[in-house]
């Protein structure tokens, strides 16, 4: 079931009980990002706070849009009860489609009804949330897509990258330097020193922002992805002051340029892998040059920090696809990998049709190449469920060898400074080591001395097992299934 | 009396005297939090300035220091610095750069 907006996914979310709406006024300073946090940290629903402090009626803020596998899998047209390894195969097989966006006239875009220019351009007419206390400031963006362009080729990228008022009409941000955006930044604005124009869209369709979290390849564009897992084109409409085109159906989109000679602080805040860490001051400045939104606009906020939250819930499923994808492309005989959300992006279960040491290393050839945003790998064979985290620890506790199993790559300039481990020096140099812990029996080792596991699966032939099925009512034996 | 706040990496990199910072506005409001780019005496101590502000500083990862310092603002600049993107901003301002 394709959704066109937000709020159409808002109202298949009030109907399976999944979100709930606030009506009682709450402050956007601190209030709000309490709220979210403490309801993500009981798996609870999406949350729509309808009064705010300061703020006209209709001005409104949510949370954890899908910030459960429940809400993932309703986003994706499955039933909320799709284990995890359904959602992983339902969106890995829709990326295998692409349906281009389609360009819908400025009348009909509903993200046009209202319109700030110039001098009206005021970004505190929205309620954008101090999140944390002790962040650097009011983040707008932080469930966001931001959209930027290549003039020369044409591919515009989709990113999720967290941005702060600054001002009234300026806007810092921390896209990392080895983002996409600061590739084609780099590349194509910067040397000329001409400003970068970009878009930070607020609460697009469900699956627009899922597709902003994911590292799809340079010169594609996610938008072309989102119409395949949608099933149907996404309308854009295009920017009042550039030529980029933006989902027709948000609710807020802010319009600017990045400056290539002006800097201002931004952050620090609390960020993905569940920290404020020291991940300040050297960031980008956008000079924000119109606003457009819909009537009763719809702030999207993720109250980010400890997992799990939309932003460990997305990238599990974005990164690990394309993780895969990368994997096989390397040679890897990558049967399955998983992102568990607890691990957010740090620690990678990879499963393989054979191990041992030249796989592993393979593996951690692959993590290490180019940008590294992860650091622990653990690489299990084909007869551990990756999904299953208690088998995953079995295998790991009990197949990796500590002297023979462990392998280290140590490398400057590409790590993710966002990692909390990392000292203020290694994350100002990008500084890191990834590892990669080899928990599968090594090839080499004839079939008859692997040691079998002993569970109820795998040492019993099926024979014993058939049996023991067959009869199970009989022993009276209740398991509460 | 106003009060403001403003971000240093370390509590001990925070000098007293004339300089540049940025600081934000913390009056209630609908624009809590904005962002003001001055050149500020600062102090420790509220008696060596003449009708300060109260300046409340936190560190890099948004620890509040105990003791706010008292900032008495001269001069208010274009909320930016010269630099280019992902340029440390605090080595810009220890620079004067700015100004």
């Amino acid at each position: 079931m394709p959704f066109k907006s937000h709020r159409d996914f808002f109202d298949l979310l009030e109907k399976e009980g999944e979100l709930v709406k606030v009506k009682k006024e709450v402050s956007w300073d601190m209030e709000v990002g309490a709220i979210g946090r403490k309801v993500y940290e009981s798996g609870g629903p999406c949350l729509l706070f309808e009064k705010i402090k300061d703020y006209p009626e209709g001005f409104r803020i949510s949370n954890g849009t899908t910030g459960t596998w429940s809400r993932v899998a309703l986003a994706l047209g499955l039933p909320k009860n799709a284990s995890i390894k359904e959602i992983y195969r339902h969106y890995e097989s829709g990326l295998e489609r692409r349906i281009p966006p389609v360009v819908i006239p400025r009348e009909k875009a509903p993200c046009k009804e209202n319109i700030l220019l110039g001098d009206e351009v005021d970004l505190y007419k929205f309620p954008a949330p101090m999140i944390h206390e002790g962040d650097g400031g009011r983040y707008i963006g932080t469930w966001d897509l931001v959209v930027c362009k290549e003039p020369e080729t044409g591919w515009t990228n989709w990113g999720m990258y967290r941005f702060m008022v600054h001002t009234k009409d300026y806007l810092t941000g921390w896209p990392q330097t080895t983002s996409q955006l600061a590739f084609i930044y780099n590349r194509s604005y910067l040397p000329y020193n001409r400003p970068m124009p970009v878009a930070v869209v607020l609460g697009a369709d469900p699956l627009s922002h899922l597709l902003a979290t994911a590292p799809i390849r340079p010169f594609e564009d996610e938008a072309d992805y989102a119409g395949g897992l949608n099933g149907e084109p996404i309308e854009l409409v295009q920017c009042e002051t550039s030529d980029l085109l933006v989902p027709a159906h948000a609710e807020i989109v802010i319009e600017g340029e990045v400056l290539p000679d002006k800097i201002a602080p931004d952050g620090p805040f609390g960020e993905y892998p569940g920290y404020r860490s020291g991940t300040m001051a050297s960031g980008i400045a956008v000079k924000v040059k119109a606003i457009t939104y819909r009537h009763n606009p719809i702030l999207t906020m993720i109250a980010l920090g400890t997992p799990p939250d939309d932003s460990s819930i997305a990238a599990s499923l974005t990164a690990a696809v394309a993780m895969k994808k990368g994997l096989m492309r390397h040679g890897v005989p990558v049967v399955d990998v998983y992102v568990p959300p607890e691990g957010v992006t740090h620690l990678i279960v990879v499963g393989v049709k054979r191990g041992g040491e030249e796989v592993a290393r393979k593996v951690l050839d692959y993590f290490t190449l180019r940008r590294v945003m992860t650091n622990k790998h653990i690489v299990v064979d084909e007869d551990v469920d990756v999904f299953n985290m208690a088998e995953v620890l079995h295998a790991f506790a009990t197949r990796c060898h500590p002297g023979k199993g462990i392998f280290l790559e140590h490398y400057e300039g590409r790590a993710n400074s966002l990692t909390p481990f990392y000292s203020p020096e290694e994350r100002s140099r990008l500084k890191g080591v990834s590892v990669v812990f080899d928990s599968t029996w090594p090839p080499a080792w004839p079939e008859e001395i692997v040691p079998i596991k002993a569970s109820f699966k795998t040492i019993y032939s099926p024979e014993v097992q058939e049996k023991v099925e067959k009869n199970w009512e009989s022993y009276g034996i209740n398991l509460g299934r | 009396m106003k009060e403001w706040l403003t971000f240093t990496r370390k509590f001990s990199d925070l000098k007293e005297g004339r300089r540049e910072l940025f600081i934000k506005d913390l009056s209630e409001g609908p624009r809590k939090y904005d962002t003001k780019h001055v050149v500020a005496t600062i102090s420790p101590n509220r008696e060596n300035l003449k009708n300060p502000d109260v300046l409340w500083v936190r560190s890099e990862s948004g620890i509040k220091l105990n003791n706010p310092w008292y900032i008495q603002i001269e001069e208010e600049l274009p909320p930016y610095v010269p630099g280019r993107p992902w340029q440390d901003v605090f080595s810009v301002l220890e620079k004067g750069e700015a100004r």
